[in-house]
């Protein structure tokens, strides 16, 4: 149901005039973007669903320049520091949900995973100041 | 009093109140396949069998989910009732679209299209069917309905307009058979930036058109019905030039398998990477002054090969794929070829970069709008690659980790920690560096290539003839290549990942495939 309905949001919101290679956009100081699920230090099995929360600024799709809004990233097992001035990664440690998902279905392998969210503007960027998560660490059974 | 309640959903043997019939408000929604008949012709068991499915596995789930009612097929289409006409429309652009995907990976005489009309009006709703004008309406719009595309009444376009972010084209008032009142036309496109350019084609140019390409043709049954569904929808001026390009003037270069392994010696460099000096087609039109850069492409005889591999889960298992011959770009689509589309109004968003690189932040909705495009212009079938076909074009027969054998090597591919020099900003222009043993280029590296393939995590279930492996519902699709901005591991033949359809990334970009 869920993915019928992102797929839908993403051939709707497609269609809304889009304008990217934004930097710099300001994102407000009180921001502020968690895991609703899993939380820090669980242990848990895979596949699980991973839930994102954001207050203080709403959840559009990639490519839309609606003000305080953004779309989320995950970040499974990424050590390197996030450069501000390039798009969010995308590979297959830097999940993107541009369709303006808030929540994934994630499949790990057992032990040690960190995870950390990061809120990207329309064309991918980190806001300024960056909107991060705490980098949980979750343990798959 | 009990007694005065009925049930609105009648039994056939149950009695109509005094009243006669249930009346009601509905939105109508009327669907029937063009050229049924000619699909008929070449393949009855297997068309029935491919309507049927689409029945299964599209069109009746997508009413169920917009809270609709399937209330009969009609043999080559259906009717259904919706309470709302957003809903309505919803369904039945998710339809249009969904046949869209379906129709990539396929021959355009295989297509199968839908007119789709929906109306809203008063409706007697029997048990297994609905009477009444509403319904008359709702199949006459879906009469003059182009192929593919889905024709709204007014009363429709009153309800939804402000509720639906779409393109709204007005078709101005129509008599239709037997109304008696003539009937507001709307034509809804999913991308409001088509409306520009969707002109409706005067009654003179279309009789031109058929007239001439009736002459011209010599297969004249299947090349009218290529004129009547392809060209009605652009420019006259081009119509009529079309018949006389010679199409097969592009022969694409082929190029034998190295059935063991030996490198053959390829080209060293292209040193004009978009380079298709020969292959081009001047077509005259006040919209185009420059000629069309068509691709490059390259024909692969077929094969069986061993797809995927154990290096990563989403690459199991290893299955034998056997792909039937077929062509592909040589190089990536360019910012110059991509641009040629956005002049012509087919494509929305300008490629920014060098002419010769290749074109990036497309999503895999942008690609088919450019598919579509060339297709028409050039009135070649171009497609993506299925996945197993891009699988097997990158590994250019060889079983090895990368196509040049299991071992990095500097010089070969465009990717972060491929070679010493790396710029992180943008990808080198096409055909930077060595092509593999079948002459193709920037497979691995350079720009990740959408494929028409929806995203499965894994090979299980995976199809084994080389043909796409799509779904319904295809949220996301595969890419496959890597980028310049991924790290080496990416470039391997086999690696493979997946992205939302219709987000754009700039890393993204894409080639295209036909069949032969």
């Amino acid at each position: 149901m869920l993915i019928r309905r992102t797929a839908f949001l993403a051939v709707v919101l497609t269609l809304l005039p889009i304008a990217t290679q934004a930097q710099n956009t300001p994102a407000p100081k009180d921001a502020y973007l968690y895991f609703v699920w899993p939380q820090d230090g669980m242990k848990i099995k895979s596949p699980f669903w991973c839930r994102f929360g954001l207050r203080n600024m709403g959840v559009t799709h990639a490519g839309d320049n609606f003000a305080n809004s953004g779309h989320h990233h995950l970040l499974i097992d990424v050590n390197a520091p996030l450069d501000p001035n390039e798009p969010i990664p995308q590979d297959k440690n830097h999940l993107h949900f541009g369709a303006g998902q808030t929540e994934a279905h994630i499949e790990l392998p057992p032990g040690k995973h960190t995870l950390q969210l990061v809120l990207g503007d329309a064309g991918h960027y980190p806001f300024k100041p960056p909107v991060l998560s705490q980098k949980i660490t979750v343990t798959i059974k | 009093m009990p007694g005065e309640i009925y049930h609105i959903r009648q039994g056939k043997d149950g009695s109509y109140p005094a009243d006669g019939p249930p009346r009601r408000l509905a939105t109508i929604v009327a669907a029937d396949i063009a050229g049924y008949s000619r699909l008929m012709t070449i393949d009855e068991e297997g068309t029935h069998a491919r309507v049927m499915r689409l029945r299964r596995e599209l069109i009746e789930p997508t009413i169920a989910e917009h809270h609709g009612r399937f209330v009969k097929s009609t043999g080559d289409g259906f009717l259904a009732m919706f309470e709302s006409p957003v809903e309505a429309v919803r369904c039945a652009i998710i339809i249009q679209q969904s046949m869209v995907g379906r129709n990539a990976a396929l021959p355009r005489e295989n297509w199968i299209q839908y007119r789709i009309g929906v109306n809203l009006g008063d409706v007697i709703v029997e048990p297994d069917d609905v009477y009444g004008d509403g319904v008359n309406i709702a199949t006459r719009l879906e009469g003059i309905a182009q192929p593919g595309d889905l024709y709204i009444s007014g009363g429709v376009y009153e309800q939804i307009k402000h509720k639906l972010v779409c393109g709204y084209q007005s078709l101005g008032d129509r008599q239709v058979k037997n109304i008696t009142d003539p009937i507001s036309v709307y034509r809804v496109l999913p991308d409001p930036a088509a409306v520009i350019k969707a002109r409706p084609m005067p009654g003179l140019a279309v009789a031109v058109v058929l007239s001439v390409s009736v002459i011209a043709s010599a297969a004249a049954a299947t090349a009218t019905w290529y004129f009547f569904v392809w060209q009605p929808k652009h420019l006259a001026a081009l119509s009529e030039h079309a018949p006389a390009q010679t199409p097969n003037s592009t022969k694409p270069t082929s190029v034998a398998v190295p059935q063991t392994v030996p490198l053959t010696k390829p080209e060293t460099r292209s040193s004009s990477a978009t380079a298709p000096a020969t292959p081009q087609v001047a077509i005259t039109s006040p919209a185009q002054p420059s000629p069309i850069i068509e691709p490059e492409m390259v024909t692969l005889p077929g094969g069986k090969f061993a797809m995927g591999s154990n290096d990563d889960p989403s690459e199991k298992p290893i299955h034998q794929v056997d792909v039937k011959p077929f062509a592909i770009s040589k190089f990536p689509i360019t910012v110059h070829q991509w641009n040629q589309c956005v002049a012509a109004n087919a494509c929305a968003n300008k490629a920014t970069g060098k002419d010769d690189a290749p074109v990036t932040n497309v999503s895999w909705g942008d690609t088919q709008k450019f598919i579509e495009w060339i297709s028409r212009i050039t009135q070649k079938e171009y497609r993506l690659p299925s996945e197993a076909e891009w699988e097997y074009a990158a590994r250019g027969g060889m079983q090895t980790k990368y196509w040049w054998g299991d071992q990095r090597l500097p010089g070969m591919a465009n990717c972060n920690g491929c070679n010493e020099a790396y710029d992180a900003t943008q990808p080198t222009k096409v055909g930077s560096f060595k092509p593999n043993p079948f002459g193709l280029y920037d497979m691995g590296g350079g720009v990740d290539q959408w494929v028409t393939d929806c995203w499965h995590k894994n090979y299980q279930g995976a199809p084994v003839d080389g043909s796409a492996w799509l779904d319904v519902d295809c949220s996301s699709h595969v890419i496959r290549s890597g980028s310049w901005k991924n790290d080496p591991s990416y470039v391997r033949p086999a690696s493979r990942d997946h992205y939302d359809t219709n987000v754009r990334y700039p890393t993204h970009g894409f080639r295209v495939a036909q069949s032969l």
